[in-house]
């Protein structure tokens, strides 16, 4: 059973990843705007927002995702609160480092700080680079600790082939594996290759820059590790959200808990293995990229993400089709953000495919796919949870009209959001830019639309945090008695 | 005709070594992507005056600036040039035009340097002169220095691309070989030229290894670091799995 000291750690999580949250779209809206030339920004004023948007966003949501992995865990295996305690501490230390480089140091290099960018002089102060590296540093050692701890948990109780569901390959297995322990594995693993590639880049970073010029970095090994690291990490954080999704989803719809099928564990053990190797699609205009690692990146790219939605979205239809269940803004939020998931999964798939990603590289298609099942998808997963998190106490959950008008404004300001930029992309508009172009006429309309959208998502993403908070605080402030 | 090839090769060799000096300052980076002037142009064996416009709106063109007196350059370089480009097979489109920059040339002496070279019958040539060549040198960045006691111009050897739309594509300075003039021909019609950053003495870990000799790449470190990450993890993991399994059966 969670300890009340799990509970007051995670409402703390959860009240900081909200605050961090708003700041982070009101950033976005602040870029849209921009863009829009509604307002007027220096280059250097722009990028270092956009280089805090991205790592705040990354951030948040994948420490959303490890607090509701950690949170639920507890119903199998004791976690530790000091490791959770530590990462957090840890993760505050580091966000305000990361903030301290961009806002005072203009560190504007992207979240990516894809070499060579963070060692050119770009009007950033000389301090910010390795300061940023350092912040990196804190949150991955952090982030490290964590994962490999609630590895080290769940293997005490299982085996690590009964951890991915091996057994369930064949027929009839004597011990099962619930889903949310196969899925939680598979990501952690995922995220710790994804934090030793960042530890990699970090280490050659350093290496450079205190070698005076002795030693210089390899362009290609440094654009392989940075997207081993940034690519699969901003898709595992998906993957722990699933994970939750397999562990709640029925529980609160009133329906029999999900079990391990044999699809469900061909399914996550294909995405454990073909994640590891999908970020080569990152690379597809790097010509020195041998051909063969190109052909990988797309086959993988296919084959991590087309089985596990597969079998979730077969799952969650499962669930709900033709079946009386027990509806409320949890599952409605799942429901949702899975179905935002499977559509930024189909936006990524297609600009994956090599053929497409020579026109769509590098264009606003980029930011509307990952957007989506980002904003659309796994923010409503972390939402879920909060929610529930926040709700547990009270017995029966109802959709009230004030939560159809969240949902409804969440949904509509999303929507427009995105595709203002899904329509960027179809039109080429280049991501990544301060303002656009005369020449490109209809990407500063958009960007004013997307703009306009956003607030509308703010405004419901305000009325969450509103609740949650609300109910989080309740949590932290009680006393066992 | 011996003297006449040690002449031509020894001032090919020195301005190769100009020329390599020249690339290390980047020139041939300036005016890259910029719009040709739109001189008019007298063409040998052609009566009208044309601009410069027709021209590439027919094919893309590879500019070569020379002047008929030189006792330098212009002659090594032409000689290269008209060499090189029978060796390069390929079914890109592209006309030569060679362009006097002296304004004591006459529509005579470029025909002459035509003839000299057996170039006059050449489709694919042509030899020209211009009233305003002071404002096509300003758009190329080309400036030759007049030395009034040799009675010379101190110049370097320019080729500049010019694609469709009449922007420079790409420029090469000093006398170049084959594959260079091809990379020209790809640029000017439209064809992307990758280019890499090559492996220095203080790049450890590349992924692959270029050796310039063979012109072949073998696989670099780099590429053993790109896997590290996966197998850390699974060393960890394995640790990790090993320490709770005695935990595990212990308990
Ligand atoms: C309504 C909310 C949001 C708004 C208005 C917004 C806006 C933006 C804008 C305008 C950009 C720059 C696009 C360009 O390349 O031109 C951007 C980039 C980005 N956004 Fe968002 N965004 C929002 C939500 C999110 C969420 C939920 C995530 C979660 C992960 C996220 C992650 C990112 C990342 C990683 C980048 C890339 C930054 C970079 O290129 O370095 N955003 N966003």
């Amino acid at each position: 059973m969670e300890s009340l000291n799990l509970k007051k750690i995670t409402s703390l999580w959860i009240i900081t990843i909200l605050v961090l949250f708003v700041v982070a779209i009101v950033l976005g809206i602040v870029m849209r705007l921009n863009q829009g030339e509604v307002i007027k920004l220096e280059p250097l004023a722009f990028y270092t927002n956009m280089t805090t948007h991205g790592i705040t966003m990354i951030g948040i949501w994948f420490v959303a995702g490890m607090v509701s992995v950690n949170y639920l865990m507890e119903r199998y295996v004791k976690t530790s609160y000091s490791i959770n305690l530590f990462a957090f501490v840890l993760t505050v230390i580091g966000v305000v480092i990361l903030w301290t480089c961009t806002y005072i140091g203009n560190f504007s290099s992207g979240w990516t700080f894809l070499y060579p960018l963070p060692l050119k002089d770009s009007g950033s102060a000389p301090w910010a680079t390795p300061m940023y590296l350092v912040a990196l540093t804190i949150l991955g050692i952090a982030w490290l600790v964590w994962s490999v701890s609630l590895m080290a948990q769940v293997l005490k109780k299982y085996s690590f082939s009964q951890l991915l569901a091996w057994q369930h390959l064949k027929s009839n297995p004597k011990v099962e594996t619930p889903p949310f322990i196969l899925i939680s594995t598979v990501t952690l693993i995922g995220v710790i290759a994804s934090l030793i590639a960042a530890v990699i880049v970090i280490v050659l970073y350093f290496a450079e820059y205190f070698s005076n010029g002795n030693f210089v970095n390899d362009a290609l090994l440094m654009k392989n590790l940075t997207y081993f690291f940034g690519h699969t990490i901003a898709n595992e954080m998906l993957y722990l959200g699933v994970a939750v999704i397999y562990e709640i989803f029925a529980e609160v719809s009133g329906r029999p808990k999900w079990k391990t099928t044999w699809y469900v564990a061909l399914a996550w053990n294909c995405s454990l293995v073909f994640i590891l190797t999908a970020f080569f699609h990152h690379l597809y205009m790097d010509f020195v990229q041998p051909e063969g690692l190109q052909i990988i990146g797309q086959l993988a790219s296919y084959l991590a993400s087309i089985p596990a939605v597969g079998v979730t979205v077969f799952t969650i239809i499962l669930a709900v089709y033709r079946v009386r269940i027990k509806w409320s803004i949890v599952n409605l939020l799942f429901f949702i953000g899975v179905i935002g998931w499977v559509i930024g999964g189909l936006g990524a798939v297609i600009d994956a495919t090599i053929s497409n990603n020579v026109v769509l590289h590098n264009t606003l298609w980029v930011p509307a796919h990952f957007h989506t099942y980002n904003a659309m998808g796994n923010v409503l997963f972390s939402l879920a949870f909060f929610y529930w998190f926040s709700t547990q106490h009270i017995k029966i959950l109802v959709i009230s009209n004030q939560t159809l008008y969240t949902m409804g404004l969440l949904l509509i300001g999303g929507i427009g959001f995105l595709i203002a930029f899904y329509m960027g992309g179809a039109d080429s508009v280049p991501r990544r830019y301060s303002t656009y172009p005369s020449g490109l006429a209809s990407a500063s309309y958009l960007a004013k639309i997307g703009a306009s959208f956003a607030m509308l998502y703010l405004g419901a993403v305000l009325i969450f945090f509103y609740n949650i908070s609300k109910r989080c605080f309740g949590i932290l402030y009680s006393s066992p008695y | 005709m011996f003297r006449n090839f040690i002449f031509v090769a020894i001032l090919a060799i020195q301005s190769t070594i100009n020329a390599q000096h020249n690339i290390s300052t980047l020139d041939e980076e300036k005016n890259i992507y910029e719009k040709i002037s739109n001189v008019p142009l007298k063409i040998v064996n052609r009566d009208d005056v044309r601009k410069f416009e027709l021209l590439y709106k027919e094919k893309p063109v590879i500019l070569a600036l020379v002047f008929t007196q030189c006792s330098g350059i212009c002659n090594p370089f032409l000689i290269q040039l008209k060499n090189s480009l029978q060796f390069i097979k390929t079914d890109k489109n592209y006309q030569i035009l060679v362009l006097s920059f002296d304004s004591r040339d006459n529509l005579e002496s470029m025909s002459k340097l035509a003839k000299r070279f057996e170039l006059d019958n050449a489709i694919n040539w042509k030899f020209a002169i211009t009233d305003s060549i002071q404002a096509l040198n300003n758009s190329v960045g080309f400036s030759p220095l007049w030395d009034s006691i040799r009675k010379q111009f101190d110049h370097e050897a320019l080729l500049v691309g010019i694609n469709q739309e009449g922007y420079i594509a790409k420029k090469l300075i000093g006398v170049r070989s084959h594959y260079d003039l091809e990379l020209m021909i790809r640029s000017i019609n439209h064809i992307y030229t990758p280019s890499y950053k090559l492996p220095a003495k203080n790049s450890l870990f590349s992924c692959f290894n270029y050796d310039p000799l063979t012109g072949k790449n073998t696989p670099g470190t780099g590429l053993l670091i790109i896997v590290l990450p996966a197998f850390i993890t699974a060393i960890i993991i394995l640790f990790v799995a090993l320490i709770s399994r005695t935990k595990r059966l212990s308990s």
